[in-house]
């Protein structure tokens, strides 16, 4: 178990600095110079000279990745272009609406991606599947921005019983007030996340419980005198979830990077919004942030979703 | 003596998408006596795991029954409610299966499997006692370190350990009958000598045995009564002694015609030309018309009745 521990902290730093490294060029190579949006021409030329110190900018790439990885380590990532705050400062303040978002999005897609999955595979072939089988491929397929817009249309544009973006209503409001505030500026956002999570959801849960249910231990299961339901609860769940919580694990990991597209149209304060402002300000060191955060809530959700699996499963072995 | 299961020109098939019914067993008949243990021998594809699949009423998706009775104990199983059939399953009829590998949950111990036979059907007991129950019965089939095992996941079994524990849950509740299908068929040579010594010993404790197998040393071995299937119908059935010492049909001939013995000379064993025929090719006559040696006109055109050739040995064939 040690090693297991040792090797897969190993194996997470090797892929969050491989992360780093590419974030921090790949952010440099975008056509354009940070440096012309936060001088003004007003400035002296020692302010200039002065700012671009004060940031680092003045000195070689490699330079600056040097003392950029330096800093790293020691838990600091640099100060925001734009915010002149520091950046995990201004990540602290984007994350927990993230969080919220990913949580009511596990949510929903948990409390209704499992269920509907296990029905349509249940009733595999008949009309509840098809019409699961249809709606999924939708989810699936469908553009989300256009989803987003079509679902601000409807119930914020035409009906007004939604509001149309940020997290709250200015000025921000106390103790029950407030959350119910922020609960109805939440409701379209996660929504609109939802679709694609839970349509892969529900799919991955039906086709592997259909493979289950053809699985020779479940004629077994039949063959002792189980009934239909006890069948599907305790033969054919446990190992149906295994694929499903894979997915749900990944999901998890990549969403903590915030959902870019979502969070801007609703104006979601969350980190997803942030990564858009961010790369309009050319802001290098918000940017590096949020990507090092994701990197992070990646290596960190697939250790815990080895865990749930190899709870799950009994066949895998951790550290072998 | 009574009799246990008894079939009556039991006949099933198959349904294709257009609702075309094909025939696979043809008017089935044959008893299970108490105390007695009955071979079903036959080439695969000769229906024999749908005959014993029918008895557990655990048919797969498509097969359709057409007419005919299987009467346990006297009563009618294809009219018993779900409910029924399922206090039935495990307690009277018990089944062990082909394949040990597949045929256990991955995820759950051997313990909770068997002890769920148990369970199943005698909600009343306590879990102390059930433990109990199931480490005589790992005791009973050989396994040692019950106590150990008992926890331990199938994958920590090899093959022939994993077909006794099948046999173990199976037995735990003493059916009334016990349907082995191909029970040493997956396992190597040795592991088959020690699962039928144990399913010899184990002969009396259930008050019969169907043992399912193309092994024709096995049902001598084992059987008090053969049953010989070719293509879904029981061309020839009769004492062991009858069958083996003077068999009549020209499959059952051939059958023992292709089994090597210690005093075979150096020379290619019999081999009965061609295949056994799919559902979709029986033609109108007998079914082994194609591949039989001595076949005439009539044979093609018409299904030769069932002949008693002696006391308890009866044949379908013109040629008798």
């Amino acid at each position: 178990m040690l090693r297991f521990l040792l090797r897969r902290l190993g194996r997470g730093i090797l892929t969050i600095f491989v992360s780093v490294t590419l974030v921090f060029f790949i952010v440099r190579a975008m056509p354009s110079d940070p440096v012309a949006l936060l001088i003004s021409p007003q400035m002296t030329e020692e302010t200039q000279q002065a700012l671009m110190e004060s940031y680092g900018l003045d000195k070689p790439l490699g330079t600056q990745y040097i003392l950029y990885m330096k800093e790293l380590l020691h838990g600091n990532l640099g100060t925001s272009f734009a915010k002149r705050i520091p950046v995990t400062e201004y990540l602290a303040q984007k994350l927990p609406w993230t969080l919220l978002l990913l949580a009511a999005v596990m949510v929903i897609v948990l409390v209704i991606g499992i269920p509907v999955g296990l029905l349509a595979a249940s009733k595999k072939g008949k009309m509840a599947d098809r019409i699961i089988s249809i709606i999924v491929t939708l989810g699936i397929s469908v553009f989300i921005p256009f989803m987003a817009f079509l679902l601000l249309y409807i119930f914020a544009f035409r009906l007004g019983i939604s509001p149309t973006g940020g997290a709250y209503t200015p000025p921000m409001g106390e103790g029950m007030e407030f959350y119910l505030d922020v609960a109805k500026h939440l409701v379209l956002p996660a929504v609109a996340l939802s679709i694609t999570n839970l349509a892969n959801v529900v799919l991955y849960t039906r086709n592997s419980m259909i493979d289950v249910l053809h699985e020779d231990y479940i004629r077994t299961a039949y063959s002792k005198g189980n009934s239909k339901g006890r069948v599907l609860r305790v033969h054919a769940l446990k190992n149906a979830l295994i694929p499903t919580v894979t997915v749900i694990g990944m999901q998890i990991g990549i969403m903590v990077g915030g959902a870019t597209v979502t969070e801007t149209i609703f104006s979601w304060p969350g980190i997803g919004r942030l990564i858009y402002d961010s790369v309009n300000a050319l802001d290098y060191p918000v940017l590096q942030g949020a990507f090092l955060l994701m990197a992070v809530a990646i290596v960190i959700m697939s250790f815990i979703t080895d865990l749930v699996v190899a709870w799950l499963d009994p066949r895998i072995k951790l550290g072998e | 003596m009574g009799t246990i299961v008894e079939f009556k020109d039991y006949s099933m098939g198959f349904q294709d998408d257009n609702g075309k019914v094909y025939n696979l067993l043809d008017r089935l008949s044959f008893k299970v006596e108490e105390g007695k243990a009955l071979g079903v021998v036959g080439e695969s594809g000769c229906g024999k795991s749908m005959t014993s699949l029918s008895m557990m009423r655990l048919l797969p998706d498509g097969a359709v029954v057409q007419g005919g009775e299987i009467l346990l104990e006297g009563e009618n199983i294809l009219n018993m409610s779900k409910e029924k059939m399922q206090q039935i399953r495990g307690e009277k009829l018990a089944m062990i299966f082909q394949e040990p590998m597949t045929a256990l949950n991955p995820v759950l111990t051997i313990g909770q499997q068997i002890g769920e036979s148990l369970t199943l059907h005698h909600p009343e007991m306590k879990k102390q006692e059930v433990r109990q129950k199931v480490l005589e019965a790992l005791e009973e089939v050989g396994i040692a370190n019950p106590e150990t095992r008992i926890d331990q996941y199938p994958h920590e079994f090899s093959g022939g350990m994993r077909q006794r524990v099948m046999i173990a849950m199976a037995m735990i509740n003493r059916p009334a009958l016990l349907i082995a299908d191909e029970p040493t068929t997956a396992l190597d040579v040795t592991i088959q000598a020690q699962i039928l010594d144990i399913m010899k010993r184990l002969k009396n404790a259930s008050s019969g045995l169907m043992v399912i197998t193309h092994n024709l040393g096995i049902v001598a071995e084992i059987c008090e009564e053969v049953v010989v299937m070719y293509a879904g119908q029981a061309i020839e059935r009769g004492t062991l002694k009858a069958i083996f010492d003077n068999p009549l049909h020209p499959y059952t001939k051939g059958l023992m015609a292709s089994v090597p013995t210690i005093r075979s000379e150096k020379k290619p064993l019999y081999t009965i030309p061609g295949t056994v025929p799919t559902v979709y090719d029986f033609g109108t006559g007998c079914r082994f018309a194609d591949r039989c040696e001595h076949c005439t006109e009539k044979c093609r055109k018409e299904v030769p009745p069932v002949k008693m050739a002696e006391k308890d040995h009866l044949v379908q064939c013109w040629l008798i």
